[in-house]
């Protein structure tokens, strides 16, 4: 019983503090109930980086290529096939899978700096050839695309389309912590801190890269439909670099050693974007509100340097400490 | 044929900006271990400077030195602000650091002046000489001499003077650098404000046929690498071809395909380059052993 209360604790905070959300949001004006979906999805797409760059130490500047994927798909199957969103979804996310497992056979190939550039140009290109083909739209994109809905009910409105996003980022927050604590979750964090140790000790690294790969892509084309469902349009923009790096940022800032990082992160810099685009227009009348990305670079430099482990993985560590006066247990990474 | 010979003498010229961003990138690598994203945000701000103060009517000259003042103190910054006090950490966290530093640099640029291009003048006026049918700017000649210049002026320092000598020990082993009085931090800072005076001298040359603004630099970063990598990362020279290579590549594609497939295929040069010859298009590829 009290292996399952201290097992059940930390979901049972997540989700009280997911289901708070609403009234804060609604009642603080500085926050919308957009800004809360907004975080949710982005954190469902910052969970897949962090089991990638954070536990398996492969880093990667393209994310928004298999966001990209997933909300593409989801755009042309809806508005082209007559697919119902949910399907586009679903179907989006395992085509995603296919070619993060086909890209992920040979991208290995390269490690550390090679392939943070690999992804980074397998992103660019992807960005530039959405913006040429006929079949996404070209420049304008994809409009029109449906709202997303469960059989007959059609979720309308931020309200309603929170609840969804926070119970599907609950869903992917289990399955990645369990995966970080299967004995396939201690090979990569193994690969993560030394690759020649993990080999030597039969860890498959081919296998393992390729499937965290595959797992963080799946995620972000998750997230990427239903962006798209949501804002019921995309274009060429949706997979910019800059998600990609922004989706860095986050789980940096919020610690790219535990799952609780993503949400963490996407919280906090999205809050930080926020800030800066109310604050720095009142501060000179010649800064609009898309300086807030000399904040961003800023508060990375910041968490980098003084905060390596994230503001999650700082938490965590504090609460750890105050914990070692109680005997000690053989603890999960969070 | 003369728009084939058009093509090429056009992307010569920004290839050989290409070329000076690219060496900056395998200048840093040798001597840090560290990819410098940044390094498009100095052309950034060299040609911005530049242009600016052009605006204003400073002279050549002046508006020069000054830009490469300014982008030397950025480059210095970057350094000892960010890179310094991080030199333990993982590869991976350098990398996201220098992501950093190189958005940071853009978003205060943007606060600073504002996202509006600006327009220099041609180093000289006059019209273009032809050739045979082929156009070439004056400023493309400006562009070859200085590119020339400076890629033999760093080739002397690196193999004929003590401190450029100290410096490729620096990058090929610390530890022994050391031992000899090299202190890998200092030449660490040098190899930032080199890569940072030949980012800025990129970025002066190229304002008057481009006009600069605080965006422009994440392009100009991302063919730098690729010209670096076909170079094979560690070789100047390697980066100096794979810089006009890229250049001309660009731009005999810009004329045959739709003008949205230039990047495209710059960044798919970068994958496959990355994938099939990651020492390069010149060397031997060296297997990887775990």
């Amino acid at each position: 019983m009290r292996v399952l209360v201290t097992k059940l604790a930390p979901y049972a905070v997540f989700v009280g503090v997911l289901l708070l959300v609403p009234a804060v949001f609604t009642r603080v004006p500085f926050f919308t109930m957009a800004n809360a979906v907004q975080m949710g999805i982005l954190a469902i797409a910052t969970l897949g980086l962090v089991l990638l760059a954070g536990f398996a130490g492969q880093i990667s500047i393209g994310q928004a290529a298999f966001y990209g994927i997933g909300a593409y798909s989801s755009a042309i199957l809806t508005t082209r096939a007559g697919m119902p969103p949910l399907g586009g979804v679903v179907v989006g996310a395992v085509l995603c899978g296919l070619a993060a497992y086909l890209v992920g056979s040979f991208i290995f190939r390269v490690r550390g700096h090679y392939l943070a550039l690999a992804t980074l140009a397998f992103g660019l290109m992807l960005g530039n050839i959405a913006r040429q083909l006929e079949i996404t739209g070209g420049a304008s994109g994809i409009v029109d695309i449906p709202q997303l809905a469960l059989g007959p009910l059609i979720i309308t409105g931020d309200l309603r389309y929170y609840y969804l996003v926070a119970a599907v980022l609950l869903v992917v927050i289990v399955l990645a912590r369990n995966l970080v604590n299967s004995a396939f979750g201690r090979s990569l964090r193994a690969l993560g801190d030394s690759e020649i140790a993990a080999a030597s000790s039969g860890v498959d690294l081919a296998r393992h890269k390729r499937v965290v790969f595959v797992v963080a892509a799946v995620f972000a084309s998750v997230a990427g439909s239903l962006y798209a469902h949501w804002v019921t349009f995309v274009d060429y923009h949706t997979l910019d670099l800059l998600l990609s790096i922004q989706l860095l940022i986050m789980a940096t800032v919020g610690g790219l050693r535990t799952v609780w990082g993503a949400p963490v992160g996407a919280f906090l810099v999205l809050t930080l974007s926020q800030a800066a685009q109310e604050l720095l227009p009142r501060l000179s009348s010649n800064i609009g509100g898309e300086f807030e990305i000399a904040v961003f670079g800023l508060a990375l430099i910041l968490v980098l340097l003084f905060l390596p482990s994230g503001v999650a993985g700082g938490v965590l560590g504090l609460l750890k400490r105050r914990r070692r006066t109680a005997p000690r247990v053989p603890t999960d990474a969070s | 044929m003369s728009d084939n010979l058009q093509f090429i003498v056009t992307g010569l010229a920004t290839g050989s900006v290409y070329a000076l961003v690219g060496l900056g990138i395998v200048l840093v690598h040798q001597v840090t271990g560290i990819i410098n994203f940044a390094q498009g945000e100095f052309v950034m701000v060299g040609a911005l400077t530049f242009a600016l103060l052009n605006e204003k009517g400073l002279g050549l000259v002046p508006a020069a030195l000054s830009a490469l003042a300014i982008t030397v103190v950025v480059g210095v910054l970057v350094e000892r602000l960010a890179i310094a006090p991080a030199r333990k950490s993982t590869i991976e966290r350098l990398i996201i650091l220098t992501i950093g530093a190189s958005i940071a640099i853009q978003g205060i640029t943007l606060v600073v002046i504002g996202t509006s291009p600006h327009f220099a003048s041609a180093f000289t006026a006059g019209a273009p000489y032809r050739i045979g049918g082929v156009v070439i700017l004056r400023q493309y000649l400006w562009v070859f001499a200085v590119t020339a210049l400076a890629v033999v002026t760093l080739w002397y320092f690196l193999t004929r003077t003590l401190t450029g000598k100290a410096m490729r020990a620096a990058a090929m082993n610390r530890d022994a650098a050391r031992l000899v009085a090299v202190s890998p931090s200092r030449m660490s800072l040098l190899a930032f404000v080199l890569a940072a005076l030949l980012g800025a001298i990129g970025g002066i040359v190229l304002a008057p046929l481009q006009a600069p603004s605080a965006g422009i630099g994440i392009a100009l970063g991302l063919k730098g690498f690729t010209a670096a990598v076909l170079g094979g990362l560690n070789s100047p020279t390697g980066a100096v071809a794979g810089g006009l290579l890229i250049g001309v590549i660009e731009s005999v594609a810009a004329g045959y395909l739709p003008s949205g497939y230039k990047d495209a295929i710059a960044f798919g040069i970068l994958f496959l380059v990355l994938l099939i010859r990651p020492n390069g298009l010149l060397r031997r590829a060296s297997s990887v052993r775990v």
